[in-house]
């Protein structure tokens, strides 16, 4: 017997909405709150370096993952990496379909052994390929809050493909 | 061996927060409110149960091992591992088993009268079953466990099928048992 079948009145499909209201904070902890102060500020993209194994951290981290190590060693590198992977998302959180389809790729940094999580535009998906080269697009200054999203996407370097 | 030891940031409120007298910046965060709704099935006993609070009365059911009704109702004696053979209707009037004095909503906002929960056990069900619910119409000074309440109903066209289709329990008052 089905589920359908055993519900023949209504009380016997009743069920209780609710809704558990939630709200959350996330704050970048010291190396983040540095990585996204030196974007806002200046447009910088900097990363932590462990010289005794030789990584160097994107988004950066206050101690090396290998070797446990405090790092004080920061560096600024060049906006440029390369796409590593990437997907087109149709959809929200929600599961609701987004207005326009977004690009997202992890894109690795080049001068660093990290990278980010981001959207790529000024291109079609059918003209991107792992290993594609591409650039920050960063928000105007006076507009930039310390966020992830003063990047406003990556794009292809150099321009539009 | 070389103790490592880390600088730490205890993040207050005021952190949060452009201060005047301060020009140390707030930190940076991000917000996020998720999306958590959620359908929680009734089942078939708390489902008519809840019906029938719509229509302004309370049910239980009769265990035939035990002999006790059960208020909320369910569909097995917790007691006896059998299942409940038939409906009761049940008083809407009963007696304070338990409460407590509440200066706090579940969010932490400060409440100048108490809100004041308590267990009542249901005229008509067995002793010692009882529903939680909320008194009022009363001095917070004034309760006591013993205290005899009945139901203050929501009008029928308020009623949603819902444990607030009650308003709260209030003091019955001695010439009306």
């Amino acid at each position: 017997m089905s589920l359908l079948d055993r519900i023949q009145h209504l009380d016997d499909a009743l069920s209780w909405k609710g809704d558990m209201p939630t709200q959350g904070r996330y704050t970048a902890g010291i190396a983040g709150e540095r990585f996204f102060r030196a974007i806002k500020e200046d447009g910088q993209f900097l990363a932590t370096v462990c010289l005794d194994c030789d990584i160097t951290y994107m988004p950066p981290r206050l101690y090396c993952e290998q070797c446990f190590a405090h790092l004080d060693e920061w560096v600024e590198v060049a906006p440029a990496g390369h796409v590593h992977t990437f997907t087109v998302v149709h959809r929200d959180l929600d599961e609701q379909m987004l207005p326009e389809p977004r690009i997202v790729a992890f894109v690795v940094l080049d001068e660093t052994d990290g990278g980010l999580v981001h959207y790529l535009d000024e291109v079609e998906p059918d003209e991107i390929y792992l290993g594609m080269a591409v650039e920050p697009v960063l928000k105007e200054k006076e507009q930039r809050q310390g966020s992830i999203n003063d990047i406003k996407y990556f794009r292809p370097a150099g321009g539009t493909a | 061996m070389e103790e490592l030891v880390y600088d730490s940031v205890y993040l207050r409120r005021e952190d949060f927060e452009e201060r005047p007298d301060s020009t140390q910046e707030p930190v940076l965060f991000e917000t996020w409110d998720p999306n958590a709704q959620y359908a929680w099935d009734a089942g078939v006993a708390i489902g008519r149960y809840l019906q029938d609070l719509k229509a302004g009365r309370l049910i239980g059911r009769h265990c035939p091992e035990c002999d006790r009704v059960l208020i909320p109702p369910r569909m097995f004696c917790e007691s006896c591992f059998c299942a409940t053979d038939h409906w009761v209707p049940l008083e809407d009037t009963g007696t304070v088993l338990t409460f407590s004095r509440c200066y706090v909503t579940w969010d932490m906002v400060y409440l100048e009268d108490p809100m004041m929960p308590a267990v009542i056990e249901i005229d008509g069900a067995a002793p010692g079953m009882g529903i939680m619910h909320l008194l009022g119409d009363v001095d917070p000074d004034a309760l006591e466990i013993g205290m005899r309440v009945e139901a203050v109903w929501k009008p029928p066209t308020d009623r949603t099928g819902a444990i607030t289709d009650i308003a709260y329990f209030r003091p019955l008052e001695p010439a009306e048992e």
